[in-house]
Order: C-alpha cells, then structure tokens, then sequence
C-alpha cells in the first residue's frame, strides 16, 4: 500500500499495464498530476474517485487517445505512444459512453471492431458468434442497436472490448446508467474476466463495485492518486475497525463474558438486550461469535455487521464525501 | 487497408439504413436537373419560333420555310405564344393578324408582328423569321410575275420550285461572335446544367458526412476505434473513403441517369469518372475537417450547406463561371468546383484529353491531400478536446 505518489513496485506477478508518472494539463488545469500504478495479469485494479477526477483521462493515455505530458504507459512490456499501434492489440476498451452504431446491428458491430483488432474470417466469424452468446443477444443479433435497452447496450459495449481477448481490459464507468439486473450481469462478467487471468483497469465512483470487483484499488482526486492498497489496507489508513451489534434475549451478560474470552474480539459493550463487539475482520469472526453467544444462553433476534467502508477512506484521504 | 476497408463498409451500411438518404442523393438531384435544364438551360429556346394566328397557306408555308432552316416551330394563341417568349420557353414570337392569309395570296401586303425574347440567342433566330419571310415574299412576287404574264398559277407554282431547285443561292450563315455564346454553341440543353447538379449534390452529399463523423466522435466509436490498433489517418480515410464511395455512387448515376434521360453528352466517361473520383476526395476531405472541427451535428449541417451553397455559387455550380467577370473567375479558383467545373468543360466541349486536364485534377488532388491532412489532424485534437 502506498499514499503518495512515487512509483509503483512492481506486483511480482507479471505486470501487464505499468503507469509511470503520467502528468496531462489541460491549458491551466492539471488534471491528471504524476499517477502511477500497476497492474499484474488476473488482477481486477479500480480507479475510484468522483466524477472529474481525471480517470476517465488516465483511461484516455493509457488506451493511447491521448498523449500525456509527462510519464509513460507501458503495456505487456510495450510502450503506448500517440501512433503506436502494437501496444493497442493488449487492450480491449469499455469506454463510459456506449461506443456502437447505433444503426448498425450488434453483429455488425462486433464485426467492424473485430475487423479492427485484425481478426479475419472463420476466426471472426465464431469469436463474434462467442461474444453475441456470452452477452446473452444471440436473439436480437440482428436488429439495429439503436432498437436496444440501455443494459443489452452496455453489455454490447462490453462484449465489444472482450472480442479480441486483450491481455489488458479497460472499463471506464461501464455500470452506469444501467438497470440492477444488467449491472449485476456485468460486475459477474467482470468477476468471471478477473478468474480467467485477464487484467482489469475498472474506473467507476461507485465503492461497492469497486469493494466485490477490485483486487486492489487506487483512490484518486483532482488528478492526484491519494492512496492505492487492497480494501482492507485502505481501511486501516483510516483507524475505524469492524463492529458486530447482537440482539436478542436470555442472559446477555454470560454471553459478552464468552465472547470477551474469543481472541478475535477486542472490545464488548453490553446495553440491556444487545452486545456490541469490536473486532478485527467482522466477516470471519461472525460465525464463531453466533456460536459462543448462542452456548452463552443468548437467544438471538438480530446480528448486524458494521465496516468502514471506501466511503469513509475517501472521506479520510480527501475530506469530502465520495459523491460531492 | 483492412481497417479502411471496415470502416468504408461501415459508413456505408450507416447510410443505407437512413431511407431519406436515397431521395436526396438519388432523387433530387435529378428533379433539379430536369427544372433548371427546362427553363434556364442555356439550349432551351435554341431557334424556338412560337407562331400565333389564323391557320392557312401563308402560315403553313412560314412553318414549311422556318422548319427547313432547322428552327422548331409551335403554334397557338397569341397569349400562348407571348407566354412562351416571356417565360423563355420560345426564342421569338410570330404574330399574324387576322385577314393575312387573304391579303397575302392577294397580293397585297401584310405586317408580322416578331416578338423577340430576352435569350442570348433571339436575335439571331428573328433574323432567321425575317430571312424565311423574305423567302416567301420572294415566291409570291415570282408567282405574280408568271401569272401576271398569263402562266396559269399551279405551271406559275412549278416553275417556281424548279427553280428554286436548280439556283443555288448565296448562303447566310449566322455567327454569334459572343463569346459567351460560342462558349456553349452546341451543347445540349441540360449538359452545363447537369455537370453543374453534378459537382453542386457530391459536394453537399459528402459535406453531410460531417455530420455522421460528429454522431460517431458523440457516442464515442471514434474513441474506440482510435484505440484499435490502427492509425487516426486510417480511421479517417475510412470515414472519408465512405463518403467518397457515396458521393461516387451518387456522380454516376447522375452521369449516367442525365445522359439516358436527358441525352447529356459528357464527352469521355473515364475522364469524367476521373475528375469526380478527385473532386469527391477533396469534398470527403473538407468534411472529415468539418466533422473534426464541430462538436454539434446540427451546427456542422447547417455549416456544410452554407458551404456547399456558397463553393457551388462561386465555383460554377449553379451560373456558369464563363458568366463571370474575370476578377471573380479569378476568386472562383479557391473553390475545388471551379476547376473540377472547368475540367468537365473540357471535357464536355471541346474533347479534351487527360493531358488537357490535368491542371485541374492536379489541384484537386493537392486540394485533397491538404484537405486530409488537416482532418486528421483535427480528429486527433478533437479526442483530446472531448476531455
């Protein structure tokens, strides 16, 4: 876990994106200011920060859209550059807007861009027939796309990143606007990408996305990458811990008696019907804690898990609310 | 050239899939070939008389006598015929009054009124009613020459035309030293008209793919096909290249819809394939700048008519550039139909040869370079502008 911004160390994992100091000014703002990161091969890493934080920006020069000012991009060992072409073959990108024709039929789209990754014929052929099936629009393959919902969209979006199976996936936002259902299909799409051993750059300001996706995340505001770590290392910067409320009736005072005894747990206060128990990491402790109140004689009605969230890491790290 | 390919196929599928498309590449063009080629054709009232009055043998015998001149002759009212002159439809009207025919035969003497349009060419094809009217008045004093001697009139009529048959006069021949008129002696009615529909519609049809350019920068496939592996000057030759695909379909089948219906003669088809060829490239190009430029569809439509209007107007689409003042002629040289405009009249006209227009496809060509050149360029900067 790092809070500054010095250079990333490698994750001794194979790094298939390594961000180097990139610096990019727009006349008298600087909205991306000396960013690095890395990310290794089956690694998920989130960019969150609120909207303007320049991650969209940073998606921009990694993709190559762009050229930063200062600092490097380096794909699968290859360094992007504003005309450089070998590199992009790593990358599949999911931009935030729904980048397709919308006259255009989801085949047809997937075959234009199949066609611009390189791929040709047989190959093209059943890559797309693949993609249109793992996107679940094998039925409306064939209608315009403008006829589609936003989420048969988005998943579209998304399956067009995918079709060239790049080393590297970008998602920038890919969630929004999207209803519950298709957001939930996508976060498992992701899920799924991150197993298989792609690696995953996802910017989104939603934090529960980016606490079930990301491996690693980096907080970033005003272009500045505040602090990168995994959830819980982000957690810690804070000082807030991991809190579990029982409820219940029957004899509440044995019970926190035997919990105190559990190494697990820091700290019990009793009031009246409910204990409430500081502990280090609430989900692997829950279980044991139902048992031994449970032998304690406590009849428990309710049991509540309370964590520092990302919320409060950004709040930590930058003073203002993740949506402000 | 795979990726141009794509994006050519792309674009072109785009198109396709909007019908109203069709109606204005295919459709109107030739309407206003038809309309404008109908009334201010420069051929349109070529030796066109419009004669008015009683019917009989002195008018059938004008008609007979113009006719043999090669002029075109129609009959009706008198308010038909002035109708005709005024709307330019006829080059000269013919008034006869009343009671001519009678007097005519009798020999006495009878007053045509000639009413002459405003058409370039009036003048001489009312020389050419006063010619055919001396022709007449000459017949009639011959016959009452004979019959005056005691020749009965049908032998008095024979002898007439025998020798009319066996003197071969001294011929008239009229020469319009115009030179504007000399410009356009012998072209058809709706050839200028046509080749200038022609460079007026590619233009204003490739200038509308700055729109569909702006649409795919605003949902964001240009982004995403930039970050394929594939330069920006593919993605905008693709762009271009679909366009130039359209405005090339479109310029065909103008050539080939005004030569079979209108019987435009455009002289060698592959030379005239040629300089649309480069002239669309130079519109496709100015489009991809326009589409970079603009970030709004409605603004760049607006724009892309105003500047197909106005590059027409002053590059000899819509009034011949021979109508031109020489300092404006001068100007018109900075549009890209000025010249694509006088390759087609070299070609149309005089027959000329790749060699005799390859000035022409020379600055187009450089024209659609720079033209694309800059679009690239400004397509990159408007990703960066997008931020």
């Amino acid at each position: 876990m790092r809070t500054d911004g010095a250079t990333a160390e490698p994750t001794g994992r194979g790094d298939v994106l390594v961000v180097d100091h990139l610096v990019r000014r727009f006349g008298d703002l600087t909205a991306v200011d000396g960013v690095s990161f890395r990310i290794a091969a089956g690694e998920t890493y989130g960019l969150l920060g609120p909207n303007g934080a320049g991650k969209t920006t940073i998606i921009s020069m990694v993709a190559g859209l762009i050229a930063p000012d200062e600092g490097t991009v380096t794909v699968a060992g290859e360094q992007m550059g504003r005309t450089a072409v070998a590199p992009k073959r790593h990358i599949g990108l999911v931009p935030q807007d729904l980048a397709v024709y919308p006259e255009l039929t989801a085949r047809e789209n997937l075959v234009l861009f199949g066609r611009l990754q390189g791929m040709t014929g047989p190959q093209l052929t059943a890559r797309v027939a693949e993609v249109t099936e793992l996107i679940g629009l094998t039925g409306r393959a064939k209608d315009p796309t403008k006829e589609y919902s936003g989420g048969m969209k988005r998943r579209l979006n998304i399956g067009i990143g995918l079709l060239h199976r790049p080393t590297l996936l970008i998602l920038d936002e890919p969630t929004v606007g999207v209803d519950p259902q298709s957001r939930n299909q996508i976060l498992e799409s992701v899920e799924r990408l991150s197993v298989e051993g792609m690696a995953v750059l996802y910017t989104t300001h939603y934090m529960e996305e980016a606490e079930r996706l990301c491996d690693r995340i980096g907080i970033i505001d005003s272009g500045v990458l505040q602090a990168e770590g995994t959830r819980d290392e982000l957690v810690r910067l804070t000082g807030a811990v991991d809190h579990i409320r029982l409820s219940g009736t029957g004899d509440t005072h044995a019970a926190a008696e035997a919990l105190r005894a559990l190494p697990s747990v820091s700290q019990v206060d009793v009031d009246r019907r409910e204990l409430r128990l500081t502990v280090g990491d609430a989900p692997s402790a829950v279980a044991q804690v139902v048992t031994r109140a449970t032998d304690a004689g406590m009849s428990l009605a309710d049991v509540e898990i309370t964590r520092p969230d990302l919320e409060s890491v950004f709040l930590h790290l930058t003073g203002k609310a993740l949506r402000d | 050239m795979r990726p141009v390919l794509a994006i050519v196929t792309a674009e072109l599928r785009r198109f396709l899939r909007d019908r109203s498309n069709l109606f204005f590449v295919f459709i109107f063009p030739l309407v206003l070939v038809l309309v404008i080629g109908a009334q201010f054709g420069s051929g349109a009232t070529a030796g066109k008389v419009a004669v008015a009055g009683e019917s009989g043998a002195m008018v059938a015998a004008l008609t007979t006598q113009l006719e043999s001149d090669g002029l075109v002759v129609t009959s009706g009212s008198r308010e038909d015929v002035l109708e005709q002159v005024s709307r330019g439809r006829a080059a000269v009207a013919v008034l006869v009054p009343d009671g001519a025919g009678a007097a005519f035969a009798a020999g006495r003497p009878v007053t045509l009124e000639v009413v002459p349009g405003s058409a370039s060419n009036a003048l001489a094809v009312q020389q050419r009613v006063r010619g055919a009217v001396d022709v007449l008045q000459l017949d009639q004093a011959q016959l009452a020459a004979l019959t005056g001697r005691g020749v009965a009139a049908p032998a008095a009529r024979a002898a007439v035309d025998a020798a009319r048959d066996q003197v071969t006069g001294p011929a008239t021949r009229v020469e319009n030293v115009d030179a504007l008129a000399r410009e356009f002696q012998g072209v058809g009615q709706f050839d200028v008209g046509a080749a200038s529909q022609l460079l007026l519609f590619t233009f204003l049809t490739s200038l509308a793919g700055s729109a569909t350019l702006i649409q795919a920068r605003r949902h964001g496939v240009i982004a995403r096909t930039m970050a394929a592996p594939v330069s920006s000057a593919q993605v905008l030759l693709g762009q271009a290249g679909g366009r130039l695909v359209i405005a090339l379909a479109q310029g065909i089948y103008i050539v080939v819809a005004t030569s079979v219906l209108f019987g435009v003669d455009w002289g060698n088809l592959w030379l005239t394939g040629l300089v649309l060829l480069v002239f669309g490239a130079v519109s496709a190009g100015l489009a991809m700048v326009l589409g970079s430029l603009v970030d709004n569809e409605g603004a760049a439509g607006g724009l892309g008519v105003g500047l197909g209007l106005v590059l027409a107007g002053l590059g000899g689409g819509m009034v011949p550039l021979e109508v031109f003042s020489d300092t404006l002629r001068g100007v018109a040289h900075v549009t890209p139909h000025a010249w694509a405009y006088e390759a087609f009249a070299e070609i149309q006209r005089r027959d000329g040869t790749l060699v005799d227009v390859l000035p022409q496809l020379g600055v187009l060509t450089a024209m659609a370079v720079a033209a694309l050149a800059v679009g690239a360029w400004a397509l990159r900067r408007s990703l960066a502008r997008a931020m």
